[in-house]
């Protein structure tokens, strides 16, 4: 067994797991944080996205032991049910999300984007979120939502898209 | 994932020690994201893993004598964002910004990228191209590869179990030199390259001058196109030799048929790549000048 001292979601923790834990099973089945999501298990659907030191990680392609002394925000630092982040918001106001699986992954690749303060494309959002599957195939919503809360947090505007040419 | 010991070293000489005491029953973990995907489906335990993550002395990039030195630990999200690898080695950023999405980015790592040698590494035909050099440290000391010779097969490179690759250098003379990398992927993100290529060249005169131009996926390591570089070098630049130089390109590749893409179709990306690149680093060579 391990000694993992970390900070999730603000509160020092201190948890005691075997070596081959991942730092999501750790989440999910020792702290009881089982809003990120157990997914592909291999890197490829960014369910189980969360942040950190605030860069946006698959949290099954880490081990807890690595995380070790780190700060990890999961979807559940984010808001409380009676408040939502202003993502959550957006991604509520455009019905973003259909079965909502892929959901707390979408809004935490969503949240260090917008936290790198950067003037963003929407091409530059599609890029960010690529891997983030949404299998619902509700792509469109969710950048809309994305988009929103970009404008909306930073005060800034997206580049108008240029119209497809045939 | 079976059960293993984990070590995680303070510093570099602690985790030579390491592989050094458990060898040949050890393996070096860092960013993870090929690594912890082969453990959860290993069939047996590596034995002990020593995870090199928390090394800062891995990581980092700068200019010494030799060129320009890049930390194996490096992730590719460093990369891109790093003011020398964008000033000296631009094609690098491009590479790396089509390695995995933004959470691999994040965790993975350049040297982690070379070590696991999968014939569609994003980062080795760029690195190839620009005749990077590998340094390695073992319990006997440091010694020094070109990737051509650190590549063996597809997953299998000449580090040895007690061996750590600290970093990559891009030699000075290269550092500069007009170079260009493009990607074939079923999709942007998360995709494992059809066919990946790189071109590096200088311009002297009218004539292309040190021409490199690297394969991925289309062998079982990345490899250079020799012929295709010879037709080119101290000849005149022309749109109908760059073409000439994509079809001979295509020779020298031996691409596998597979679920992803047929042999044909990879051949026509070989052949496109090659173009593409070539017209880019002379693009980027007219830039310059």
């Amino acid at each position: 067994m391990t000694d993992i001292a970390l900070i999730v979601n603000g509160e020092n923790k201190t948890v005691s797991v075997p070596p081959e834990t991942t730092l999501l099973k750790m989440l999910r089945e020792n702290l009881n944080y089982t809003g990120s999501k157990l997914g592909c298990d291999v890197g490829d659907c960014g369910a189980c996205t969360v942040l950190v030191d605030g860069l946006a990680v698959n949290a099954c392609l880490i081990l807890a032991a690595q995380a070790e002394g780190k700060e990890v925000l999961t979807i559940e630092g984010l808001s409380t049910l009676e408040k939502y982040h202003p993502i959550q918001k957006a991604f509520e106001d455009v019905a973003a999300l259909q079965c909502g699986f892929c959901g707390p992954g979408m809004i935490m690749a969503t949240k260090a984007l917008i936290d790198q303060d950067q003037d963003l494309t929407k091409q530059e959002i599609k890029d960010a979120l690529s891997g983030n599957l949404c299998r619902c195939t509700g792509y469109t919503k969710i950048i809309e939502g994305v988009v929103d809360a970009y404008q909306e947090i930073t005060g800034k505007k997206i580049p108008a898209t240029k119209p497809r040419v045939a | 994932m079976k059960p293993f010991d984990f070590i995680q070293p303070t510093t570099i000489d602690a985790a030579i020690l390491a592989l050094a005491e458990h060898n040949p029953n050890v393996r070096i973990l860092n960013g993870g994201t090929d690594y912890l995907v082969e453990l959860k489906h290993a069939a047996q335990s590596p034995g002990v893993v020593v995870d090199v993550s928390r090394l800062q002395d891995l990581r980092g990039i700068e200019i010494i004598d030799a060129g320009l030195r890049i930390g194996a630990g490096t992730t590719h999200t460093e990369i891109m964002a790093d003011p020398l690898v964008k000033e000296y080695v631009p094609a690098m950023i491009d590479a790396a910004h089509t390695v995995g999405a933004v959470q691999t980015r994040n965790l993975g790592t350049l040297g982690g990228n070379l070590v696991t040698c999968v014939p569609s590494m994003d980062s080795g035909p760029t690195l190839l191209a620009l005749d990077a050099k590998v340094i390695i440290l073992g319990s006997k000391g440091t010694r020094q590869s070109s990737l051509t010779d650190f590549f063996i097969g597809p997953r299998r490179t000449s580090l040895e179990p007690d061996e750590l690759l600290l970093e990559i250098i891009i030699p000075k003379e290269n550092l500069g030199k007009p170079a260009s990398f493009i990607k074939f992927g079923l999709r942007k993100g998360q995709a494992l390259a059809l066919v990946n290529a790189a071109s590096a060249l200088w311009v002297e005169g009218n004539k292309f001058k040190d021409v490199r131009i690297a394969l991925g996926a289309v062998a079982p390591v990345v490899m250079r196109a020799t012929k295709a570089e010879a037709l080119l070098e101290g000849r005149v630049i022309s749109e109908d030799l760059v073409q000439e130089a994509a079809k001979i390109a295509v020779g020298e590749a031996k691409p596998i048929d597979d679920f992803r893409a047929s042999k044909e179709y990879r051949n026509d990306l070989i052949e496109v790549g090659t173009r593409r690149t070539l017209q880019a680093a002379l693009t980027a060579s007219n830039i310059k000048n």
